[in-house]
């Protein structure tokens, strides 16, 4: 029943989820850690650096909670159910896009939705946040990853791994 | 009913589909913009799958579509070289790389999890994850919030999350519905 769940909890979530993968952040947590318990905030901060380190897409982190939930099985129904929305609706999109571009429902729409996921976004950062940074050194981390991928163009992927080998030698 | 304009190349095989995708998947690494850059190279210029013309309509509606902008750029695609089949097989390939990986990192996560060294290295992961999640709002801040309406969006739902715990579902929801009313008919 967990796992059925679990596959409908991604299903409505990645239907709902506009404008990039970390959209899908703030139900994720809400629903994984805060009322079901299947994972705990370190746990779900791990699965996003793997989604930000693997190559392809950040829905990716799924299979990773899907596996921790469930072993292969979960991992498996994790990807499935991710995609599945997707799948559905791109293609009945792609059928119709002239009507749907015409409609301002759903432009209009997206715009109100776009800048409320910011505030989402960062709450779940301040949620976080808490978890992870726990002393000056992990402050320090934050700080400068942060000015590190909003500043210049070197890649998130290389600045999460660098600072996994920091944390090796000095946390 | 169709009202989008038949490609007139070539039927394209699933497994060719599969195979660019996969390459896709598994070799771009990072932003939205390397990756697109990526699909154009590989998709129009090289295998000349789509015109420059349906590609940018295939990256617009993977951009007005719920989900990761680049699967359903990818599914787009898919579905215009070869329907339904050719849309599954896109995602098959882009997920094929990362979903291995990231059940190989479970399996290793799950054994050593009280291991004192992968601790140190999550810790710093932890940290500059946060430092990641703050930099992508950044930049989705800049590019979003750029009048009082959006930023009263941002404001409401950050304090409707943070203060009042209010599910993000509804208050998705709840911005699409208003957004509409605010927005509508406008530009």
């Amino acid at each position: 029943m967990a796992l059925l769940q679990f596959c409908w909890i991604l299903i409505y979530v990645n239907a709902l989820t506009i404008g990039g993968g970390f959209v899908m952040l703030p139900m994720l947590q809400k629903e994984f850690v805060e009322k079901h318990h299947w994972i705990t905030n370190q746990e779900f901060i791990d699965a996003l650096a793997i989604g930000q380190v693997t190559p392809g897409p950040l829905t990716v982190m799924n299979a990773f909670i899907g596996y921790k939930i469930h072993g292969l099985t979960g991992a498996i129904l994790a990807m499935v159910s991710s995609y599945l929305p997707c799948i559905i609706i791109v293609t009945l999109v792609a059928r119709f896009y002239y009507k749907y571009k015409e409609s301002g429902i759903v432009s209009s729409s997206f715009r109100g939705i776009k800048a409320a996921v910011i505030g989402l976004l960062a709450s779940v950062a301040i949620t976080l946040g808490s978890t992870s940074i726990i002393d000056p050194k992990t402050l320090g981390i934050a700080v400068i990853s942060f000015a590190v991928i909003a500043f210049t163009k070197v890649e998130p992927t290389f600045i999460i791994i660098g600072a996994g080998v920091i944390g090796a030698f000095y946390l | 009913m169709a009202d989008m304009p038949e490609t007139n190349v070539p039927t394209v095989s699933l497994g060719s589909i599969f195979l660019a995708f996969f390459k896709i998947g598994s070799f771009a690494f990072g932003g939205v913009y390397s990756m697109l850059a990526f699909f154009e190279r590989e998709l129009v210029e090289k295998r000349k799958w789509l015109t420059h013309e349906e590609y940018l309509e295939s990256v617009a509606i993977g951009q007005m579509t719920p989900g990761p902008p680049i699967v359903n750029t990818g599914i787009c695609i898919g579905y215009k070289l070869r329907r339904v089949g050719g849309a599954l097989v896109t995602v098959a390939g882009q997920a094929f790389t990362g979903t291995v990986v990231a059940v190989l990192l479970a399996v290793f996560y799950v054994k050593t999890k009280d291991n004192l060294l992968l601790r140190s290295v999550m810790k710093g992961v932890g940290a500059a994850v946060v430092g990641l999640l703050l930099s992508i709002i950044y930049k989705m801040a800049i590019k979003t919030v750029t009048d009082y309406r959006a930023g009263f969006f941002t404001v409401s739902a950050f304090v409707a999350l943070a203060a009042f715990k209010i599910n993000p579902i509804c208050l998705i929801i709840a911005s699409g519905i208003i957004g509409y009313a605010v927005y509508a008919g406008k530009k």
